[in-house]
């Protein structure tokens, strides 16, 4: 089985969970409480999926280190690049 | 040899963490924990009626969308080739 199927797989299995215990089916009695806290779960995850990609992009961005040296050796090899296509007539 | 990111860079990525961290234990309490305090406690004051909850986060995905559809548009429009017309 493909990762997508597994994945969705995985999320109908879940969906159908919360549904089944959402949609109040006649034999549950779940505390009131219980039950508000279950409805909006799946905005709840989302929104909690949403911050933890937000954080891991911020944390990556701060602990990124500068390479100098490869930026350097990066403009070399533009600059290179550049003067080679023109010789060959290709214009910027 | 590695240096260490710039400083606009820190401050930058460690905002993006603290604010998400905020965000996520205000959701969390907010949608998880409040249903199982009694309606006559202090804390409900901080926290909008329940129905903001769903309300707010939808908004902003759409919001989302019709700025990720707005960009795409422009960039699209700009990158289209003259046309020619013929004589």
């Amino acid at each position: 089985m493909t990762k997508l199927g597994q994945w969705l797989c995985g999320l109908v299995l879940l969906g159908s969970a919360w549904a089944a215990l959402a949609l109040a089916p006649p034999g549950l009695r779940l505390p009131p409480p219980c039950r508000q806290a279950l409805l909006p779960l799946p905005v709840y995850l989302l929104v909690a999926f949403g911050c933890y990609s937000l954080a891991t992009v911020g944390y990556r961005l701060a602990t990124f280190n500068d390479c100098e040296e490869a930026a350097a050796e990066l403009q070399e090899h533009i600059s290179a690049a550049r003067a080679d296509l023109s010789r060959r007539g290709l214009h910027f | 040899m590695l240096q260490r990111a710039t400083a606009t860079d820190q401050v930058v990525g460690f905002g993006l963490v603290a604010f998400s961290l905020v965000l996520f234990v205000y959701y969390t309490l907010w949608i998880i924990v409040l249903p199982f305090i009694d309606s006559d406690h202090g804390i409900h004051r901080y926290f909008l009626p329940r129905e903001y909850a769903v309300i707010i986060p939808m908004v902003a995905g759409l919001l989302l969308l019709l700025f990720i559809g707005v960009f795409i548009m422009v960039v699209m429009w700009k990158s289209r080739k003259p046309v020619k017309k013929s004589e």
